[in-house]
Parts: C-alpha cells; sequence; structure tokens
C-alpha cells in the first residue's frame, strides 16, 4: 500500500510539473496587468513537440540525442526521492539528500555536453554559463539539506519529514530559517529562474538554459522542458517537506491522504504565488553578480550548520 | 597458494628487465615482455585478493639476499594496495603493448619494457614491506626508476629541469621519511613494523607527534598535496601516457599506504589537531587542484591537477578519520576511512582510464591541447565511450565508481555531529560544503574537456582526420572503465572487503546505522535512470539531419565554437584571487576604427603562494651556498687543514662523549 502511494506521489510530480510552470506563468502575466496563456499550456506544447520530428546536426555526435534521455531519466530519478503525499518515498536511504544533489549534478553534465555537441557558440556560451552556476550552487545545497538532517538527527529525507512532523511550528529553531533561506536561494538558480536566469528571455546576452536548449528541437527538446519543469516542481515539493510537511498523515488512511493532498496543493499553490511575485519584481541579476547572489546562500547555509552545534 | 602467486609475481617483476634484453633483437619475442608481465601481475592480483578474503600469514624473508632485515608480508592493508597496484598496472599494460609498438622502437623500447617492471616492483615492495629497510629501498627505487621512464621521451633541458624538481622534492620527502622511521629507534629494539607498533604505544607524546609531522610531510610532498604538489604538474605530463597514468593513478597511492600505516597502523589515536591539519591540506588540495586544472587546456597537465584534487579528497577522508579517532568513536573513523581507501581504489581506475585516453588522443590527433582536438568521439567511438565513462567517474556522477567514495566521506562529515567536542561539530559538516564545491569545479571541468575535445566539430585538421587506436589499447582501456562501472552500481564486491580492511586498522569498529546503505540504493538509483533511459530510447523516432542555423549567414565553423578558454572564463573570473592573471592585449590600431590590424593576447599565470613559499627557501639555500663556496679555496693543504682539524674535532667529541 506504502508503496502504491510512493509510486502515485512520484506519478503526480511528474504528470502536474508542466501545470506548475503554466500556473507561474500565466500568474506573472496576471501581475504584469497580461491576460496570459491558459495554465495547461505547457502540456500542449509538449504534446507538440513530441509529434515533431527530431532535428540533429550533422557535426554532432550520439552524445548530442543521448543527453536529453540522461538528463529525464536522473531527474525523474531524484523526484523519486521526495516524500510528497506520505511519509516515505519510492527511493531513500540514509544519506539520500546526497544522491538527490547528485542526480541534478548528473542530469545537468549531461546537459551540460549536449549543449557543447552543437557546433554553435550559443551552446557553448550556455554550457559555461550553467557550468558557473550550478557549481556554485551545489555547496549551498548540500550544507542546507546537511543543517537540517543534523538538526533532526537523521539523513534520510522522509526521516527528517518525519521528525518535522513531530514538532509544532514554532519549534522550528534558526536552523530552519536560515537552511530555508540558503536552500530557496539555491532552488532558484538551479531552476534557471530570475533573477539568476529568465525563462522567458532568447537574448544572448543574457540567456543561460535557453542558449543550452538552442539546437534541440521536436521530442528532444520536449524531455528537457518536461524534465526542468519535473526539477521546478521537485525543488518545490523538497523544500515543502523539509520545512513544511505538516498535511502529511503519520498513519495511512483515505481522510488524511485527502488532507494531504488538498495541503500540498495549497502549499505548492503559495509556493507558486511568491514565486510569480519575486520574478515579476526583482530585476534579472547580471551574470557576475550571481555569484554573490550564491555567495549569500553559501553563507547562509554554513550559518546554518554552525548553529546546529551551538544550539544543541 | 597467495604465497606461491605473490613470490611468482616478485620473480618476474624482477626477471623481466633481463628476458627484455636477451629477447630485444628478435621480432618474433615483441609481445613476450608484455605478456609476462601481465601473467605476472595476474598472479599478484590473485595473492592479494585472496589475502584480502582469507588473511594467511604470507610473508617472504629475503633477508638473506640482502645486507639489511628484508621482509614482505601481506597483512590486508597491504594486500588492498597490492591489489590496487596489480589491478591497474595490468589493463595499463595491456594498454601499452600496442602503444609502446607505435611510439617507441629500438633501444628505448627496450628501455621502457625493462624499466617498467622494476617501476612496479619498487611499488609492491613499498606497499609490501614489513620492516623499514625494505620500505625505504622500494620507496627512493620508485622515485628513480619513475624519473628513468620519464628520460624515456627525451632530455632536453625544459625536461631535465622539471625532472630536476621532481627529483629534489622527492629526496626531501624521503628525507623527512627516513628521519620518521629513525624517530621509533629508542623505543623500537628493531625497525620492523611489529615491533614499531609496539614501540608507538611507549613513547612520549612530543615524540609521537614528531613522527607523526615527519610522516605527514615526507607522504604529503609523494602524494602531492598542496603546498607540496608543486613537482606534480611538472612531472606527470613529460612522462610516456602509460607511465603517467602509473604514476598519478597507482603511485601516489603508495603515499596514501604510508600516511594510513604511520597514522592508524603505528601511532593509532593521537590528539585531535592532526585529523585538522589533514583536514586543511585535503580541503586546499581539492580545491586549488581542481581550480588550477579548471584553467589548464594541455590534457595531461589538467589531469595531473586533478591528481592533486582527488589527493585533497582522499586526504579530507583521512583527516575525519583521525579526527573521530581522536574523539573515541572508531565506527565513523571506520566509515571515513573506508570513503579514504576506496577513494584511492576509485582514482587509480579513472585517472589511470583517463591518462589512457589522454595517450589515445594524443596518438589520434598529435597534440595534447583540447582546443586542438574536437568532434573526437564520431572518430573513435570507443574511445570517446570510454573516456565519458572516466570523466562521469572522476565527477563523482551517480552510477560511477567516483560517486561511491565521494557518498561515504560525506556520510562520514555528517557523523561529526554526534560528537561532543563543538569544533569537530562544526568543521566536519562544513567540510560537506567544499567537497560539494570540490565536486561541482570537477563535474565542470570535465563538462568542458570532454565538450570541447570529443563534441562540436573538430578545431583542426588533424582532429578531423584523427582515426581510432587498436584493439589492444582500447581494450585497457575498457578493463579499467568495466572496473569504474562495476564499483559505481554494485559498490559491495568492495565495500565488504574494505570494512574488513578497515577493522583491522581500528580494532573493535562497528559501522554506523545504514552506513553502507549506498549498496541498497545504488542498484535501485541504476534500475530507475536505464529503465527510463532504454524506454525513452526504444519509443522515439530516427533523427533528421539538418544544419544548424546560423543566424543566416553562410554557416558556421570551428572557430565559433566556444573554447576551452571561453568556457572557463566565468569561473576563471570569479577565483581570480586564486590565478592572480597576468594579462596584457596589444591592440594595434588600423585606419579604420573598429577593425584593428592585430591583437595580441598573452596570459601567465604565476602561481603567487608558491612563489611566496618557494623562492625564499630556494633564495636562502643559494646564499648558504655561496657561504659555503668560500671554504673550497682549491688549495690542498686548506683541504688538508680541514681533514686535520676534523680529526680532532672527532677524537675531542669521542674523549668527551
Amino acid at each position: 500500500m506504502t508503496y502504491a502511494l510512493n509510486v502515485l506521489q512520484l506519478m503526480l510530480l511528474l504528470a502536474a510539473a508542466p501545470l506548475v510552470r503554466g500556473v507561474v506563468a500565466c500568474l506573472k502575466a496576471r501581475i504584469q496587468n497580461r491576460r496570459g496563456a491558459s495554465v495547461w499550456r505547457p502540456y500542449a506544447e509538449l504534446r507538440k513537440l513530441f509529434a515533431k520530428e527530431d532535428l540533429v546536426p550533422p557535426t554532432a555526435s550520439p552524445v548530442f540525442r543521448f543527453s536529453p534521455v540522461v538528463l529525464f531519466a536522473a531527474t525523474v530519478a531524484a523526484a523519486a526521492f521526495i516524500p510528497v503525499l506520505n511519509g516515505s518515498a519510492l527511493l531513500g536511504a540514509t544519506g539520500d539528500f546526497i544522491m538527490l544533489a547528485y542526480l541534478l549534478a548528473l542530469g545537468r553534465f549531461f546537459l551540460i555536453l549536449g549543449a557543447m555537441d552543437g557546433g554553435s557558440s550559443f551552446g557553448g556560451m550556455g554550457a559555461s554559463r550553467e557550468a558557473l552556476v550550478s557549481t556554485l550552487a551545489e555547496a549551498p545545497l548540500l550544507l542546507g539539506l546537511t543543517a537540517v538532517a543534523i538538526t533532526a538527527r537523521t539523513a534520510t529525507i522522509a526521516g527528517i519529514v518525519r521528525w518535522t512532523l513531530a514538532q509544532q511550528v514554532f519549534h522550528l529553531s534558526a536552523v530552519h530559517a536560515l537552511a530555508l533561506a540558503a536552500l530557496a536561494l539555491v532552488a532558484i538558480a538551479e531552476t534557471g529562474r530570475v533573477p539568476v536566469d529568465n525563462p522567458a528571455t532568447h537574448l544572448e546576452l543574457t540567456m543561460i538554459h535557453e542558449a543550452m536548449v538552442l539546437e534541440y528541437s521536436g521530442p528532444s527538446l520536449a524531455l528537457i522542458e518536461w524534465a526542468g519543469a519535473i526539477k521546478l516542481s521537485a525543488m518545490m515539493a523538497l523544500l515543502i517537506a523539509l520545512f513544511v510537511p505538516w498535511g502529511i498523515p503519520v498513519s495511512l488512511s483515505a481522510v488524511g491522504l485527502g488532507i494531504a493532498l488538498t495541503t500540498f496543493v495549497l502549499k505548492m499553490a503559495a509556493l507558486a504565488v511568491s514565486l510569480a511575485v519575486l520574478e515579476s519584481s526583482v530585476a534579472k541579476l547580471r551574470m557576475y553578480l550571481v555569484p554573490d547572489f550564491l555567495g549569500m546562500a553559501c553563507v547562509l547555509s554554513i550559518l546554518a550548520v554552525i548553529f546546529t552545534a551551538l544550539m544543541r | 597458494m597467495a604465497h606461491i602467486l605473490f613470490n611468482s609475481l616478485l620473480v618476474t617483476l624482477l626477471a623481466l628487465p633481463a628476458v627484455v634484453f636477451a629477447a630485444g633483437p628478435w621480432p618474433a619475442l615483441r609481445r613476450l615482455p608484455s605478456a609476462l608481465l601481465i601473467a605476472g601481475l595476474l598472479a599478484g592480483a590473485t595473492a592479494a585478493a585472496i589475502s584480502l578474503c582469507h588473511p594467511s600469514p604470507v610473508a617472504s624473508d629475503l633477508s638473506s639476499f640482502t645486507p639489511f632485515p628484508f621482509v614482505l608480508s601481506l597483512d590486508r592493508l597491504s594486500a588492498y594496495f597490492l591489489l590496487l597496484i596489480c589491478a591497474v598496472s595490468a589493463p595499463v599494460v595491456l594498454y601499452s603493448a600496442a602503444y609502446v609498438e607505435r611510439h617507441y622502437a629500438g633501444r628505448r623500447r627496450i628501455w621502457l619494457w625493462a624499466l617498467l617492471p622494476l617501476f612496479l616492483l619498487s611499488m609492491v615492495v613499498v606497499v609490501t614491506a614489513s620492516t623499514a629497510f625494505a620500505f625505504l629501498f622500494g620507496w627512493e627505487l620508485m622515485t628513480l626508476f619513475s624519473a628513468g621512464l620519464i628520460l624515456i621521451d627525451g632530455d632536453d633541458t625544459q625536461r631535465r629541469q622539471k625532472l630536476f624538481i621532481y627529483l629534489l622534492m622527492m629526496h626531501a620527502g624521503a628525507a623527512a621519511v627516513v628521519a620518521s622511521f629513525f624517530l621509533f629507534l629508542p623505543h623500537a629494539a628493531t625497525l620492523d613494523f611489529a615491533s614499531m607498533r609496539l614501540a608507538a604505544g611507549l613513547m612520549p607524546a612530543g615524540l609521537r607527534t614528531a613522527v607523526f609531522l615527519l610522516a605527514f610531510v615526507g607522504f604529503g610532498t609523494k602524494a602531492g598535496i598542496v603546498p607540496l604538489h608543486v613537482w606534480l604538474p611538472k612531472a606527470h605530463p613529460i612522462a610516456p601516457s602509460p607511465v603517467s597514468a602509473l604514476m598519478s593513478g597507482v603511485m601516489l597511492k603508495t603515499a596514501v599506504y604510508g600516511f594510513v600505516r604511520f597514522g592508524f597502523d603505528f601511532l593509532g589515536t593521537g590528539p585531535a589537531w592532526w585529523g585538522y591539519l589533514a583536514l586543511a591540506a585535503g580541503a586546499l588540495s581539492g580545491v586549488l587542484g581542481v581550480l588550477y586544472a579548471i584553467a589548464e587546456h594541455d590534457l595531461k597537465r589538467l589531469l595531473a591537477y586533478h591528481s592533486v584534487e582527488n589527493i585533497g579528497i582522499i586526504y579530507l577522508g583521512l583527516g575525519t578519520a583521525l579526527v573521530f579517532t581522536a574523539h573515541h568513536a572508531p565506527g565513523w573513523a571506520a566509515l571515513a576511512l573506508m570513503g579514504a581507501l576506496l577513494h584511492s581504489l576509485n582514482h587509480a581506475l579513472f585517472k589511470s582510464l583517463l591518462f589512457l585516453g589522454a595517450g589515445a588522443m594524443a596518438d589520434a590527433t598529435q597534440t595534447l591541447d583540447i582546443e586542438e582536438m574536437g568532434g573526437l568521439f564520431n572518430r573513435m567511438r570507443t574511445t570517446g565511450t570510454l573516456f565519458l565513462i572516466g570523466c562521469c567517474s572522476i565527477a563523482g556522477l551517480p552510477l560511477f565508481n567516483g560517486f561511491v567514495s565521494e557518498w561515504l566521506t560525506f556520510r562520514s562529515f555528517l557523523g561529526g555531529a554526534t560528537l561532543s567536542a563543538a569544533t569537530a561539530a562544526v568543521v566536519l559538516p562544513v567540510m560537506a560544503g567544499v567537497l560539494a564545491l570540490i565536486g561541482g569545479l570537477a563535474a565542470a571541468c570535465f563538462a568542458k574537456v570532454y565538450g570541447v575535445a570529443f563534441l562540436g566539430r573538430p578545431r583542426s585538421v588533424e582532429a578531423g582526420d584523427a582515426e581510432e587506436v587498436p584493439l589492444a589499447m582500447r581494450a585497457g582501456m575498457a578493463l579499467l572503465a568495466a572496473a569504474c562501472v562495476i564499483i559505481g552500481l554494485a559498490p559491495g564486491i568492495v565495500l565488504r572487503p574494505l570494512s574488513a580492511v578497515v577493522q583491522e586498522l581500528l580494532p573493535g569498529a562497528s559501522l554506523p546505522d545504514g552506513a553502507l546503505s549506498i549498496v541498497r540504493v545504488v542498484p535501485w538509483l541504476a534500475v530507475a535512470v536505464i529503465a527510463v533511459s532504454i524506454l525513452i530510447v526504444w519509443v522515439r523516432r530516427a533523427p533528421r539531419i539538418t544544419p544548424t542555423w546560423a543566424c543566416g549567414l553562410p554557416g558556421l565553423n570551428s572557430r565559433m565554437q566556444y573554447t576551452s578558454a571561453a568556457f572557463s572564463k566565468p569561473l576563471r573570473k570569479v577565483f581570480a584571487q586564486v590565478y592572480r592573471p597576468d594579462r596584457t592585449v596589444l591592440v594595434e590600431p588600423a585606419d579604420q576604427p573598429y577593425f584593428p590590424a592585430s591583437i595580441s593576447y598573452r596570459e601567465v599565470r604565476t602561481v603567487h603562494f608558491e612563489q611566496a613559499l618557494y623562492r625564499p627557501a630556494v633564495n636562502g639555500i643559494v646564499a648558504v651556498a655561496n657561504r659555503l663556496r668560500k671554504l673550497q679555496t682549491g688549495n690542498i693543504q686548506v683541504y688538508l687543514l680541514y681533514m686535520f682539524l676534523a680529526l680532532v674535532l672527532l677524537l675531542l667529541f669521542m674523549r668527551l662523549a
């Protein structure tokens, strides 16, 4: 039963991922006083791309077509570590948050390779920038997760969720505040949102992710886009699971599951609104200010780790 | 059984040079040296595997052949490192069988095949020695034989200079190692390892610290920890590729072995600052090693800097283990030590693979500059795939072996929070961030290497005409790559014997709960990733090949691609404080305002802290040498006076003592 539920929550994360993107885009449009496209547009786009032909540059190697596949598979595997409706996840073991971070790195590594394989300058440009951002995001991501894990005295994501469920909201410490701030900054950088990268831009001076995928088309591009959407949802779900998991039932029941689903949707909606507000109110950072942005995340996460030792 | 196999390894390695010189002139016997060498190494690997699983006292007492006690024996730690040496060298030798044929002829070929087994023998002696003299004998020969192998590729002034720095640093390091052994003398009756182990318990704390520091510096020089690494990026790239693979992959591990032998076996528990010292060295080596590597585009120098980085990761594990033993947490210490030892094996595998790959790429393109390669994957499918496995492994990506050892190290950092000492509880978890930074930078660096060298368009005519290397070379690389993947997917194969090794060093240590959960999870992870990949590949259709959109211009060429320098530019700019580049741009103006006649760009990276550290020492030595030169007047009467004075002083000394 738990197993089926774990599969279900992974499927939910995969299936709803484009919707989250659509909702954020729609909310952004509303805030900017536009009508905006339907929230279902990402699904239509994926359908269109999957139906199209895959175009490959003549100089590209098999790595070019293989990369989106690895990216997608690694992102799905990473999402399988995150508890959504249940106190456990499909994959999980002690130290699993390290695996989660490194699975995202695996996908990114191959995406960079795919970008370099296009043979034009845009791919390399995006790859180089992505390498900068992701390299600097790695340390705060792991330090933030480490701080939370130490506070919860467990090294599994599911264990952290169960520990937090047993606490009162107001019992959460400064460690959580610092780690949340650090991880939120990292999540913005990792998923390529404003102010680090602008998912809506195609201006070569500023684009990071879009430059990397410029040579991709058809099903390959669909896989990349879907993986990107899953990554966004997974990061949001991870923040929810680590910091505000309340609503997840301690023991299995139909009512509990209903509450879990409702609260999860509400929490995701709240995060989507705050993301849309943030993206509409902040300007994109200059490329060389991104290291400062991530440096701040790094400092916050180191403070979080230091506080774990001070507050026991 | 293990005894016979081990002795046959020794005999093969010792006898091979004679066989090579005897068989040299006959072309029919060309394959003989490599075949014999591989057979010997396989025997050695089997002996090591047997004694790793069923430790039986395997000892070869060769004291009757030598003027000093010379005993080789295999306890679990020795067996593990012997396995590392044999298992990694065998594929390298297989690769060399074809590589040497293509690149060396006549006397150079004979010398290479004669020195290679001796070099391997010296490393085998180091890791199996159980007397100080045997250890030091192997330690010195290891340096000399590797220097001899470097000289096979030529001895112009520049190479000699680099080799001189290598020998100088190695001898300084060896002096520290010798001193650390001799400090045992007043307390140990003889310098065999068993009595040294007993003596270490009786020594006063100050002496133990002196031994530790000397061993740290001595082995650190050989391992190449920052700031003692300066020889490494000079010496490793100038050797023939298979020798570079052995030097970086295997020889550095003998230093790790020595440090583990001293730090954990002889000295046992020490103060916590020993661990912090090792952690600081590891963090510094890891971060600086990978940062210097990112700025390189000479493939072998880049790989050499990555050796510094990986030694840093190993020292992070060793330092953590020392901190845990100091705080009486043997279980966590065991986990950290397992991480360090496994990373030693993993690094040996993937670094050898990458160096062999570099040799294959140089073979195909006649250059080691990745800016001159490009698009090699389509011309060298097998090498390209194997090199990709190496890149993924060294970048610590899941499903490959580098991830397993880095995961173990991460996991042991988390254990720091269980200690009551506040320093450990802060420092160890923060090290997780350092390791993450190292991992991120390494991934970026190898994405660059692979993207620039193997993907995209060919960047030179030679790269466009590259041809795949012969079967033996590919087979050697394939064996190493297979080991990387197997350890990455089923880490239990190595972790179980390894926990026995660690048990021997830290008796009574029981690993923390769920410490080896990776053994359970990684196969599932692999199933998930591979199943999803296969599903997608199976359902999708064939692509249409069409030129890349060139913004309406006549088409793209290889000069429009991002170069290695351009790729690493943002990272170099962010870490400019580390590089402190000395840059000059000369623009020669022309009549038209926006199109200068020529632009020349020159960038020199001088490593400032190295200059600051080594320059005063070198200046001091030169100054002292100049002073001492005044003693050498060239006048024979003065020399006779010196001898007389020395005699008088000695007599006085004997009288007074």
